[in-house]
């Protein structure tokens, strides 16, 4: 196979020294969607992914932290090909998967798996927990029926719903939001994948829950070497849960690097701000107000020109930032950041 | 005075399974100006706290009591009438959990804010607009959003508009169920420090529901943990976060994943209860690392796990366990019959070397007291569980039998 030709962004890592492709490549990847437009008007692009560039190699977490509306979660079903690219190029292990046909993508289906949102919701509700893990290995016509058995009694024992036997029988709704997020993690891992999106997996649950759901992906991914891709809003779960970071800001990459790093010395201003406005517990914060950013993040149909931070930048230069799109440079070993004046 | 002051209140209703005990005998205070934060896990009963003291009660309640004071009136002996009048909205206002999402889609902002101003106070319509508009400006949105629908807003700015709903009769105390929950970081920063200036502008009393204990240091004077209907720890939030009491509250603040500090996050395992039958003696018992022999395991906890044992042929010696009832003091013992052949002496050693082996794997095993060989049968005495009592002083109580000199001498023994 010839190595892809990249665009040659430093976050779109090419093949490394010993010859392996990343398990996903996203090179200057753009989603568009067409909304509106009638008869004499013309439709307007919500830039969702505007140019992003990824590499990710085998076995890591990579978190997307990012506000509502930043083209997060479309990130994370562009990558599963759930939606076509409108532009750039997206390689699932040196394959380029950018405008395949979905009936080609069988394969890949098998490969990639999501775990949704919202556990509540994501599951049928008629079918008992064993026909929903059931499910994908009937559309890929996997294994016997025996096979299939010991299959979602080993996955349901991997996600710690013990006993398999009392669990597989049961409805959605006889589960706690914790047992079906569960259900849902099993789900995903029926296939053996070896990469998974998992979509805001604990943001539905309470506090107490989500750090239980997160160490059980990570042991997961540890046992059986998965690529995750966490998406996410929440920084401190990132930050205990991954090995990257990636910060999206209106449809584009702000800053990304290892975690400690991003975390430890954030370059961005936005990465600063964001680390500013969440507390910690400590009886102390009742006493000072928080330091918040005003307004609110830029609608997708016109982003601001230049950086598309700098309306609410509090150190924005004007005549720089309001002009010049900042491109992604790679400030510290491994960590990016697109910003005019991080130093 | 408290500008809202919470005495036994207790609240439960009824479903096929039996009662819900939602709310089960909590009390609790809050001065003007003050917050104070009910935090604790989902299906705890902190929502239903608040239904409570609003008197927003379903058809099928079973029980309803307990003094709730508005500066110092028992608001719980108003007539229905009387309440809604003046207490409900004028008193207490709440901002209800996701209530952003139930803005009427069909109706501009300001005239929602302005609804009960006519409904409560007979204001004319264009007064009762001017007040939505003023209320409005005091949550730091422009006038002209009275003008606009919902869904032309963004989902801080639909949560300023609700909270704008909630202050606009300019109420002592005002409820906040989980305010930020749907909201982004930096809109939920924003928001909290629109809370806090309007507490120190006009002393509002905050009663704040949250799970997150974080969030909930950026309000709280002080802390009420909540679990299974119960408060279990109770103080203010300069004692309780630095040096939690109760091994919930532990748990719950070592959940908390930190962005600064060093420590990893724990998650507590399990579930709460189910509120139609919570556990004998202290509710958290079955989930406890450190809970003993009074804290309570029910006679079917233990029965169960002899059966368990029976069946699966781990201890060879059991026939059958049965749970019983025995007078005078209606204590629950186990009947364990030993297999034929097997002499009732030879299985209480086993029982006896079983427990001083695999307690620490099983605690189920603290809750026995005896084990006794009868002449066919093996008798177990249990420990009676005896829910805990709120103790320590007025800056910080818990309800933990490890607190209390009685189950320290339990513990030791």
């Amino acid at each position: 196979m010839q190595p892809p030709e990249l665009t040659g962004s430093p976050a779109a890592l090419p093949v490394s020294g010993d010859g392996e492709y990343p398990q996903l490549q996203l090179d200057e990847l753009r989603m568009w969607f067409m909304v509106g437009g009638g008869l004499f008007r013309p439709p307007m692009a919500v830039k969702a992914v505007d140019g992003v560039s990824i590499a990710m190699w085998k076995g890591e977490t990579l978190a997307i932290v990012g506000e509502s509306g930043s083209g997060k979660t479309t990130l994370g079903r562009v990558v599963l090909r759930l939606l076509e690219p409108t532009e750039g190029r997206l390689l699932y292990a040196g394959m380029d998967i950018t405008h395949a046909w979905q009936r080609d993508l069988m394969w890949l289906r098998r490969k990639a798996g999501i775990i949704p949102q919202d556990p509540y919701s994501s599951v049928n509700p008629t079918f008992p927990i064993y026909r929903i893990l059931e499910e994908p290995l009937a559309v890929h016509r996997l294994g016997t029926p025996e096979e299939r058995a010991e299959k979602i009694s080993r996955a349901l024992e991997n996600v710690k719903l013990n006993p398999p036997d009392l669990f597989q029988a049961k409805f959605p709704h006889q589960l706690s939001g914790g047992q079906r997020q569960r259900v849902a993690v099993a789900r995903a891992m029926i296939l053996e994948p070896e990469f998974i999106v998992a979509d805001e997996p604990v943001s539905m649950l309470d506090a107490s829950v989500r750090i239980s759901i997160l160490r059980l992906l990570r042991q997961l991914q540890r046992k059986f070497g998965i690529t995750f891709l966490y998406i996410t809003h929440d920084l401190a779960t990132a930050r205990h849960f991954s090995d990257r970071v990636g910060i999206m800001y209106a449809g584009k990459l702000a800053e990304m690097g290892p975690v400690d790093a991003v975390l430890g010395e954030p370059l961005h201003p936005y990465t600063q701000a964001l680390i500013e406005a969440i507390p910690d517990p400590d009886p102390e914060n009742r006493l000072r107000d928080r330091p918040a950013l005003p307004g609110e993040p830029p609608i997708l149909t016109a982003p601001p020109p230049g950086c598309r931070f700098h309306p609410r930048c509090p150190i924005a230069k004007p005549g720089l930032c309001d002009v010049v799109e900042p491109p992604l440079r790679e400030l510290r070993p491994d960590h990016l950041v697109a910003c005019h004046l991080a130093s | 005075m408290p500008a809202l002051e919470v005495q036994n209140l207790r609240y439960h209703y009824r479903t096929r399974r039996g009662p819900v005990r939602a709310v089960d005998d909590i009390s609790f205070s809050v001065e003007p100006g003050k917050t104070i934060a009910i935090v604790g896990e989902s299906g705890c009963g902190k929502t239903s706290t608040a239904n409570a003291i609003l008197r927003l009660l379903p058809r099928n309640v079973e029980e309803y009591e307990g003094k709730v004071l508005l500066d110092g009136q028992d608001v719980m002996q108003y007539s229905n009438e009387e309440f809604r009048q003046k207490v409900r909205w004028r008193g207490i206002s709440m901002v209800f959990q996701g209530a952003m999402n139930s803005l009427s889609p069909t109706t501009r902002c300001g005239l929602q804010i302005a609804e009960p101003l006519i409904v409560h106070y007979d204001l004319e319509r264009e007064e009762a607009l001017a007040a939505a508009r003023e209320g409005l400006k005091g949550v730091g949105l422009s006038e002209d959003v009275a003008k606009r629908f919902p869904h032309e807003l963004s989902g801080g700015m639909k949560q300023r508009v609700v909270i704008a709903m909630a202050l606009v009769l300019k109420p002592k105390v005002v409820i906040l169920d989980e305010p930020t929950s749907a909201l982004d970081v930096m809109t939920q920063a924003n928001i909290i420090n629109l809370l806090k200036n309007l507490q120190r502008d006009v002393r509002l009393a905050y009663i704040f529901i949250t799970h997150d204990l974080g969030l909930a240091s950026e309000l709280a004077d002080d802390v009420a943990i909540m679990y299974a209907g119960k408060i279990i720890e109770i103080g203010t939030a300069a004692r309780i976060y630095p040096s939690p009491q109760h091994p919930y509250t532990q748990k719950l603040i070592h959940s908390v994943p930190l962005l600064r500090g060093e420590s990893a996050p724990d998650f507590i395992p399990g579930a709460p209860p189910d509120l139609t039958s919570v556990p004998l003696g202290c509710r958290f018992h079955p989930r406890c690392p450190v809970s003993f022999k009074i804290c309570g395991w029910s006679a079917s906890d233990l029965e169960s796990f002899f059966a368990l044992r029976a069946r699966t042929e781990a201890d060879p010696g059991i026939q059958k366990v049965s749970a019983k009832k025995f007078e005078p003091k209606d204590s629950w013992k186990l009947v364990v019959t030993p297999k034929e052949g097997v002499a009732p002496a030879d299985l209480a050693a086993e029982i006896q070397s079983l427990i001083a082996f695999e307690v620490a794997k099983h605690p189920v095993l603290r809750a026995v007291e005896k084990v006794h060989a009868g002449t066919s049968r093996v008798l177990i005495t249990l420990y009676e569980a005896r829910a805990p009592e709120l103790t320590g002083d007025n800056g910080q109580r818990a309800s933990c039998w490890l607190l209390t000199e009685e189950g320290k001498q339990y513990a030791a023994a």
